[in-house]
């Protein structure tokens, strides 16, 4: 089925995945997903994609980049010294790394190795974010790191975007483009701080919409200069975090989640599991996608916090790969790619969000094995 | 000493206070309006934390101020030290059936009692200041300031 139904049936068994994902309070995205992979072209073929679904998930791709786009408040980011630039380096040539050469390994052509390092690199903000929370991590020294990781980790896919679409566009008028963006949208938002400020703290709809406006304008001048929207989107959220971050956030909260749900379960109903290489390759991809982040987990919590324990912490909340990693293989990965990362954010999300909540258990466990007691 | 605030992206608004005998408290606002208190006792690797909505954010707030004289009631107590030490007390209560249809010049509030009233919240909308003429109604709820002798007569006269 296609078009509305489809979408209606999806997101029907969405909101029993949610339902039962809050019960027992666990996230929610590997099961959109794996809910997509039952009903799509993997599974029983029930739902396929159409035009309408294809619009509402990047929808909710421009959406999730906006949020996270609201979380790089440059004063912030400026600010952050040693610790910030070093656990965020660490975690990139670590995993970057053990992501290309696995590529490399089972055989995939050069650009899309760089696709699966960068989704073998990009843990999931959302799982990571949401399990320091609902487990109450918060206190904890490790999660600051873990939560600046996470910016470092957004930081770094705004360059893999860029250097995505230079495959396209020279790399000089993409950059020269989003100088020029930035340093509008930047200067704007810069000069009517106090007024954008008043007006997202407004309780009527005007705020709401001029959220949407600036994600659907980012697509019309995408579309015009054939710079990716998604860089756009992030380069206004990071514009609009000078002003009202915590209000805007509030208001594009309705959008991400509803459109954003769309995008998971279409992700997995559109992965055809046909070009899936054997099982042993698949398995070796997540167990080593899952000891990577380990080691540059280890290697952080020594680095930083000066305990290798402390790296127990780091890793049972990044070991998830999400949004980012799919959104990596969507926009430019070959199908020989998407079934791995599809697999790969399923398998990992789910282990993740086990040693996110039991991350102290683990970290003593390995202490007493450690002093033999 | 002194708070050491941090800005954590996705998160909200970090304060941590470590207090002489090496306590570590931390306080994160989320923009949802919710609090998560932590604390973490000194060379103790565990941590307690505590997730509080903002009404109970508030309460606790007030508790640890020393403002609430008695928990059970909806008073505070505020003290400016500053000002020889002047003590003022802003108290709520709810009317009942016997002042019902009074005013406050009919009660003559202000001059048997010394009391002002501050705010009337009926039915969920709030009257901050109200004129001499108004007339009070069964459930209202008043908001009452005064110093706490004056406070004590006013609900001799008229709560009791």
């Amino acid at each position: 089925m296609e078009g509305m139904e489809g979408i209606a049936i999806a997101l029907a068994a969405c909101v029993v995945v949610a339902l039962i994902c809050r019960r027992y309070a666990i996230p929610p995205i590997p099961f959109y997903i794996i809910t997509g992979l039952l009903l799509g072209t993997a599974g029983l073929g029930i739902v396929g994609t159409s035009e309408i679904s294809e619009w509402i998930a990047h929808m909710g791709l421009l959406f999730l980049l906006f949020t996270m786009g609201l979380h790089l408040h440059p004063g912030e980011v400026a600010k952050r010294r040693g610790s910030f630039l070093i656990a965020g380096t660490i975690d990139l040539v670590i995993n970057f790394a053990a992501g290309f050469a696995v590529a490399l390994i089972i055989g995939l052509p050069f650009y899309d190795a760089v696709v699966l390092a960068g989704a073998f690199y990009i843990s999931s903000s959302a799982i990571a974010l949401s399990s320091l929370i609902d487990n109450r991590k918060l206190g904890f020294r490790e999660s600051d790191t873990v939560i600046w990781m996470m910016v470092f980790e957004d930081i770094m896919l705004v360059a893999l975007l860029i250097l995505f679409t230079a495959q396209d566009v020279s790399p000089f008028r993409i950059i020269g483009i989003i100088i020029c963006v930035a340093a509008a949208a930047f200067a704007c938002v810069w000069k009517f701080q106090s007024r954008l400020w008043q007006f997202f703290a407004r309780e009527d709809e005007l705020p709401i919409l001029a959220v949407f406006l600036a994600v659907v304008l980012a697509v019309a001048v995408s579309e015009l200069t054939g710079v990716p929207d998604s860089l756009f989107v992030i380069i206004l959220g990071s514009a609009v975090s000078l002003a009202a971050a915590d209000r805007a956030e509030v208001v594009v909260r309705p959008f991400r989640e509803v459109f954003l749900v769309i995008f998971f379960v279409f992700f997995g109903i559109s992965v055809s599991l046909s070009g899936v290489p054997s099982l042993v390759i698949l398995t070796s991809v997540i167990v080593l996608a899952l000891i990577s982040k380990l080691f540059s987990g280890l290697v952080i919590g020594k680095a930083i916090h000066g305990r290798i324990y402390s790296g127990i912490d780091i890793w049972a909340d990044t070991a998830s790969r999400g949004e980012f990693s799919i959104l990596l293989a969507l926009l430019y990965g070959s199908s020989a790619v998407v079934p791995i990362v599809a697999v790969m954010v399923v398998v990992t999300s789910c282990v993740g969000s086990f040693t996110g909540k039991y991350s102290t258990h683990i970290r003593r466990w390995c202490g007493h094995i450690a002093t033999g007691k | 000493m002194g708070f050491f605030h941090q800005v954590l992206p996705g998160i909200g608004t970090k304060y941590e206070l470590e207090t002489e005998s090496g306590d570590l408290i931390s306080v994160i606002f989320m923009p949802n309006g919710r609090v998560q208190l932590y604390t973490q006792p000194a060379r103790c690797p565990d941590c307690y934390a505590a997730d509080l909505n903002p009404m109970e954010s508030r309460r606790l707030g007030n508790v640890l101020t020393g403002a609430i004289m008695e928990a059970e009631e909806e008073g505070v107590e505020i003290a400016f030290s500053a000002l020889a030490d002047l003590r003022i007390v802003v108290h709520t209560y709810i009317i009942r059936d016997q002042l019902s249809g009074k005013s406050i010049t009919d009660l003559d509030i202000r001059s048997r009692t010394g009391v002002t009233i501050l705010a009337v919240s009926r039915d969920g909308k709030n009257t901050v200041n109200p004129r001499p003429d108004f007339r009070f109604m069964s459930g209202d709820a008043v908001v009452v300031i005064g110093e706490s002798d004056q406070i004590r007569t006013f609900e001799q006269e008229f709560m009791e």
